[in-house]
């Protein structure tokens, strides 16, 4: 018996000791709380730039498949809003030939040619339809025929700025698209101008008079 | 007592490690989960989406080949497609191409047919697939707000049925809907395109080789027979209405030999030439770098056409009544062995119950027309008839005995075969001779022949040759109304638009 607590009593830590490990361990948890704290905050910044960054594209792909099928493209002065006029290709309820025959509504239309002054046009409707891309608040919506479409929303400052450049013989629209990055102190200027991308679609059916 | 509390001493070290390794996994879990997320979307979505795009305007492009060869290369046009009515369809199962196995399918129909030429518009849908690859991932939306979608309204993923095919049908006119299995996750785009004809006479001169001319005191200018005869005082009248229309008087040229001399109320294009603007000669511009390509001409198919087998020559006084008025598209048509120099050739209109029709005849001369010595042959065609003369040797007279007496230019049209030797040279000869001012209302279309006019006549046309040599005093009036007329010499894409559906 008197080993046994004599071993004991050697097992034992001071009162130091516990007070210097107490303090190393929570140096070292401390360390591996911040550590985790800034990798997560790192984590979400680069998981949001990624996020915003598909956003981007999304933009980009939306503005260029509508450019490409259009017949004109106008840039508000801002620079803020984009209307693309293009082929009404599919009949829509409300339209003649659905009011003539509601089963024709979502189906091609088979177009027609008319000879002007400058040559054959290929005419799907009377009318061409037009589609507007415009920053609405913190998100950026196309509106087609009166239907929008929320194609991108953000807390970043997404900003798309489209121009419209008409040479002799052709036509196409520079878009470019910048946001600003979570975590960039003061909204920096030079850290949204590193998100650019930009993008060129021509006209496929620029019109020419 | 001891080795008790030392096995419960391992026991917490094998929880907190335990515990450490879950929550590192959990954290390395949520990272990979999102990177994947990332790497599906950027990598195998967005990519494939693209290249679908790429896929149907490269069936597009193949597709409009075959559009292009029923005039270039009509032998071999849509070969190894299959036709179900006026619809041709791609050949089956689509041919992959490109390293990620793109696809394209196309058809092809006639949809419209021109009233003025009779060429046929043809409408091409074109569906490219491109597989997205990896496994069925979606996760698009995760950065947009509780029920609002984006990129599954702009990126369609088929990942087990062809969602097109299902909810409206392989026409996408609602007919023949079904559930059509794919064989992994792809997607799909289609795109419809409209090929026009592309007419010959869009320039008032154009040359696919040397230029020289006109006289120095000749000019060319344009006006548009729709909006009225053409007027003299217009092409220096800006505050005219018509004006715009006075200065298309262009001239193509595919060489860098070019004369200019007279006054050119248009534009000058020609291939590495070294044309300089001169204010008082050149209304328009100057650009020295536009080459182009002049298909030789082929004879048109005339299996559509109804054939007369008389007369089959003409010589001395010979007339043409058809025995019916025809269409652009299916004129009546005579076979001519030959075109004697003294051959005087009238053709008339049908007329029903006194009134003369809208008459459509086509000449098909296997030989020469006339010379360019003595009288030369006479060519008359009255109001009401629209003459197509095709050629396959040379032609030769003068510019009085080529009577249009419409004044339309689209109502007499010359076309000159491309010969098949190439040591042979075609030749378009209008010897007017000395200061003679009598002139017609025609349009060449010969881009093998070397093209002579001498004299000062009065020409409402247009004319497409190889070389071009004119050396009188010529006034040429270019319509502008010409640019719908003609034989159809090559087609163009008119129009381009996606189903987004």
């Amino acid at each position: 018996m008197k080993l046994s607590q004599t071993s004991h009593r050697a097992a034992g830590f001071t009162l130091g000791e516990i007070m210097l490990s107490v303090a190393i361990s929570s140096v070292v948890l401390a360390a591996a709380l911040i550590s985790m704290v800034s990798l997560q905050k790192s984590f979400n910044a680069v998981d949001n730039y990624f996020g915003t960054h598909m956003q981007q594209i999304r933009i980009i792909d939306y503005l260029n498949r509508d450019v490409k099928r259009g017949l004109a493209v106008t840039t508000s002065v801002d620079l803020q809003s984009i209307t693309v006029s293009m082929p009404s290709y599919l009949i829509q309820s409300g339209d003649p030939e659905a009011v003539a025959d509601p089963s024709t509504i979502g189906t091609p239309r088979t177009p027609t040619i008319v000879y002007t002054q400058t040559g054959a046009q290929v005419n799907y409707t009377a009318s061409p339809m037009t589609v507007v891309y415009a920053i609405n608040g913190s998100s950026i919506t196309r509106t087609e025929n009166g239907v929008v479409t929320t194609i991108a929303s953000s807390t970043d400052q997404l900003v798309p700025k489209t121009t419209d450049v008409e040479l002799a013989n052709t036509e196409y629209a520079n878009t470019s698209v910048t946001f600003n990055p979570i975590f960039t102190m003061g909204a920096s200027t030079a850290a949204r101008t590193g998100t650019n991308i930009c993008s060129t679609a021509y006209l496929r059916n620029r019109r020419r008079g | 007592m001891r080795t008790s509390q030392q096995k419960a001493q391992r026991g917490n070290v094998l929880i907190c490690v335990i515990c450490t390794i879950l929550i590192v996994s959990l954290i390395a879990g949520n990272v990979l989960l999102n990177c994947v997320t990332r790497f599906n979307v950027a990598s195998s979505q967005v990519r494939a989406w693209k290249e679908a795009l790429t896929a149907a305007e490269a069936g597009g492009d193949i597709a409009y080949a075959e559009v292009r060869k029923t005039i270039l290369d009509r032998s071999h046009a849509f070969s190894g497609w299959t036709s179900a009515g006026a619809v041709y369809t791609s050949p089956s199962p689509a041919p992959t191409f490109g390293a990620d196995g793109l696809m394209a399918s196309s058809t092809a129909d006639v949809f419209y047919t021109d009233t003025n030429t009779g060429s046929p518009w043809y409408r091409l849908r074109v569906k490219g697939t491109a597989p997205v690859l990896g496994l069925k991932r979606v996760g698009m939306d995760d950065r947009m707000g509780v029920g609002t979608r984006a990129d599954s309204l702009l990126r369609r993923i088929d990942f087990n049925y062809d969602h097109f095919t299902a909810a409206f049908g392989p026409n996408g006119n609602g007919a023949g809907k079904a559930l059509v299995g794919v064989n992994g996750p792809q997607i799909s785009r289609r795109v419809e395109l409209i090929t026009a004809p592309m007419t010959p006479f869009e320039a008032a001169i154009k040359a696919g080789g040397t230029f020289y001319g006109l006289g120095s005191a000749a000019y060319v200018d344009s006006f548009r027979s729709s909006n009225g005869a053409y007027d003299a005082s217009v092409r220096t009248n800006p505050a005219d209405w018509r004006y715009v229309d006075s200065q298309a008087g262009t001239v193509e040229i595919n060489t860098s030999v070019a004369t200019i001399m007279g006054s050119i109320y248009g534009n000058v294009y020609t291939n590495g030439g070294t044309v300089t603007k001169n204010t008082a000669s050149i209304s328009g511009l100057i650009d020295n770098n536009v080459p182009f390509t002049l298909a030789p001409f082929v004879m048109p198919d005339v299996s559509g056409w109804t054939f007369v087998s008389s007369p089959s020559l003409v010589t001395g006084n010979t007339t043409i009544t058809p025995p019916a008025a025809g269409t652009a598209a299916k004129p009546s048509y005579y076979l001519l062995t030959s075109f004697a120099t003294n051959g005087n050739l009238t053709v008339n209109p049908v007329v029903t119950a006194g009134v003369p029709q809208e008459t459509y005849v086509a000449v098909h001369v296997t030989g020469d027309i006339g010379s360019s010595t003595g009288t030369g042959p006479t060519i008359s065609v009255p109001a009401h008839v629209h003459l197509q003369v095709y050629f396959d040797g040379n032609f030769g007279t003068k510019a009085q005995n080529i009577i249009n007496t419409s004044g339309y230019a689209g109502n007499l049209q010359f076309y000159g075969i491309s010969p098949t030797d190439p040591n042979v040279q075609q030749t378009i000869d209008l010897n007017s001779g000395g200061g003679s001012i009598a002139g017609f209302a025609a349009v060449f279309y010969a881009p093998s022949a070397n093209f002579t006019i001498n004299g000062g006549p009065d020409i409402v046309g247009a004319i497409v040759c190889k070389n071009f040599y004119a050396n009188g005093n010529v006034h040429w009036h270019y319509d502008r109304a010409l640019d719908i007329q003609g034989d159809a010499v090559d087609y163009r894409v008119a129009s381009y638009v996606e189903d987004t559906r």
